[in-house]
């Protein structure tokens, strides 16, 4: 199979499993916090695809809107992250000076404490008994927030290299202002990085949102994302008597993979 | 200024942080209407000068002393709102590589209509006529096809005349010329070297053309200003 194949199929893998998750509404079969009580812990059936939790929810229902979250909310915090990367990246790498060792030197010093305990202590300093809404945004605005450092050392690097370039110098040699000049003529070129850094954001924050749900730290219950799903695979004995539980984990590394596997198309129209 | 007042007359050191000494006390005058002819082998600050004509120095953290009388006015005392609205409408330049002077990212005709726009605020239409009549005026097709098109699209010698389209869009008093057919085939120079000629008769523009070739500047020059080393004190 050639590679421009490859990704056509990953792509619309992607777009389908999008598609699902922005019309969760209309294709799940129950709404995802419905419990079937006489019913918990179904096996698979006509009724309940991937059978029931432990309340009697449906699972397959919680994993459609559990796309959603998770598939819908990681772009924008990856939106957030690019946007700061761009801002602070661009504005080091054109303004040079004190402005781009500080900036720089905080990059540095975000980068050297991982991400994941940053996050953990964060959240865990906001009260756990949130509304499962509010702890959407929450996980998501932090992820958004905390994820810029290593888009912003790409963005910088590039506005470095831009910036001494002779089309700029031309532009700037035809009168153009400098706000002008960013816009029209730096933004264009820096478009692909800004897009590829877009890009390999959200499989990260797809990945982190799913670790930080699964600690409790994430998207609270009921509302559910790939994350919190993840939690019934803490009793391994509930895994291998349910195989069907482990869908979220197959539907996440799928998700990722097709990010992956894509990746190389954005660079190649960069 | 007096009618007999040159229109260009600079006299200009140039050092940057770690090459001091670029350019050393350079005198250079240039009338309406003539082509000027500055020779220098390579390395010699003919760049520089170019540059540091239009005020473009200050962002190489280089330090430019003496003056640059344009027109009657020193710019090197005029703040960066004034100097550009100089730079484009009433100074030009060409620059030596058609491949990396035009912006990869954008279509040709956006290029010409941002520098058009850079001193004009006139409609879409009248931006357009503007833009077809430079790229005739540079022997380029003024087709819709043409404007679309990406640089990565055109042969050097098209790409040095979207540049030189570029820089007489405005119709400036002077256009500077640092080695534009330095990175062209022998045709292409030459066809290059008559648009000079034909612009600077139709358009009356006094070119300052840059150039370690003496054979171009021995063709199209009305003066030749020597080498650039023996300019610098």
């Amino acid at each position: 199979m050639n590679t421009p194949k490859l990704r056509v199929i990953c792509a619309s893998v992607l777009c389908a499993i999008f598609v699902v998750g922005l019309f969760a509404g209309t294709v799940s079969p129950y709404p995802y916090a419905k419990q079937f009580r006489e019913r918990p812990n179904a096996a698979p059936s006509s009724t309940h695809l991937l059978g029931t939790d432990s309340l009697g929810r449906d699972l397959f229902a919680r994993l459609i809107y559990g796309t959603r979250v998770s598939l819908l909310l990681a772009p924008a915090a990856a939106l957030l992250a690019t946007l700061l990367a761009g801002i602070f990246g661009g504005l080091a790498g054109l303004v040079g000076g004190w402005c781009e060792k500080f900036i720089l030197a905080a990059t540095d010093l975000s980068m050297a404490i991982p991400l994941l305990f940053v996050l953990l202590a964060l959240r865990a300093l906001l009260p756990l008994d949130i509304s499962p809404v509010l702890s959407v945004i929450a996980t998501f605005a932090l992820l958004g927030l905390l994820g810029w450092p290593s888009s912003l050392r790409v963005v910088w690097a590039a506005t470095k290299n831009l910036r001494n370039c002779d089309f700029l110098l031309l532009a700037r040699a035809t009168g153009c202002g400098r706000w002008r000049m960013i816009v029209r003529h730096l933004l264009p070129n820096l478009r692909p990085v800004l897009f590829a850094q877009f890009w390999i954001s959200i499989p990260v924050f797809v990945l982190t949102e799913a670790t930080l749900s699964m600690l409790g730290l994430g998207v609270i219950e009921p509302l559910p994302s790939w994350g919190n799903l993840l939690r019934g695979l803490e009793d391994i004995s509930a895994v291998t008597a349910n195989p069907w539980r482990l869908t979220p984990l197959f539907l996440l590394a799928l998700v990722v993979i097709c990010f992956q596997l894509i990746l190389p198309a954005q660079e190649e129209t960069a | 200024m007096t009618s007999e007042s040159p229109l260009l007359s600079a006299r200009l050191s140039v050092d940057y942080r770690n090459k001091p000494g670029v350019l050393k006390n350079l005198c250079l005058e240039i009338q309406r209407g003539e082509i000027v002819g500055l020779v220098g082998e390579s390395g010699s600050g003919k760049s520089t000068l170019a540059l540091a004509l239009l005020q473009l120095l200050q962002l190489k953290g280089a330090k430019v002393q003496g003056e640059v009388v344009f027109q009657g006015e020193n710019l090197l005392q005029k703040k960066e709102s004034q100097l550009r609205d100089i730079r484009g409408r009433q100074m030009s330049v060409v620059l030596q590589s058609p491949l990396t002077s035009l912006n990869p990212a954008l279509r040709i005709g956006t290029q010409l209509k941002e520098a058009w726009r850079a001193h004009a605020n006139g409609t879409g239409d009248q931006c357009h006529a503007a833009v077809r009549a430079a790229l005739r005026s540079v022997s380029l097709p003024d087709s819709e096809e043409f404007l679309k098109r990406r640089p990565s699209q055109l042969s050097v010698g098209q790409g040095q005349r979207v540049i030189i389209a570029m820089a007489i869009l405005h119709r400036p008093a002077l256009l500077i010329a640092d080695e534009p057919t330095s990175a062209l085939d022998t045709i292409t120079q030459s066809e290059i070297l008559s648009l000079f000629a034909r612009l600077n008769r139709e358009l009356d523009m006094a070119i300052l053309y840059i150039s370690h070739d003496l054979l171009s500047v021995a063709a199209l020059c009305h003066r030749v200003k020597g080498g650039l080393s023996t300019l610098n004190e």
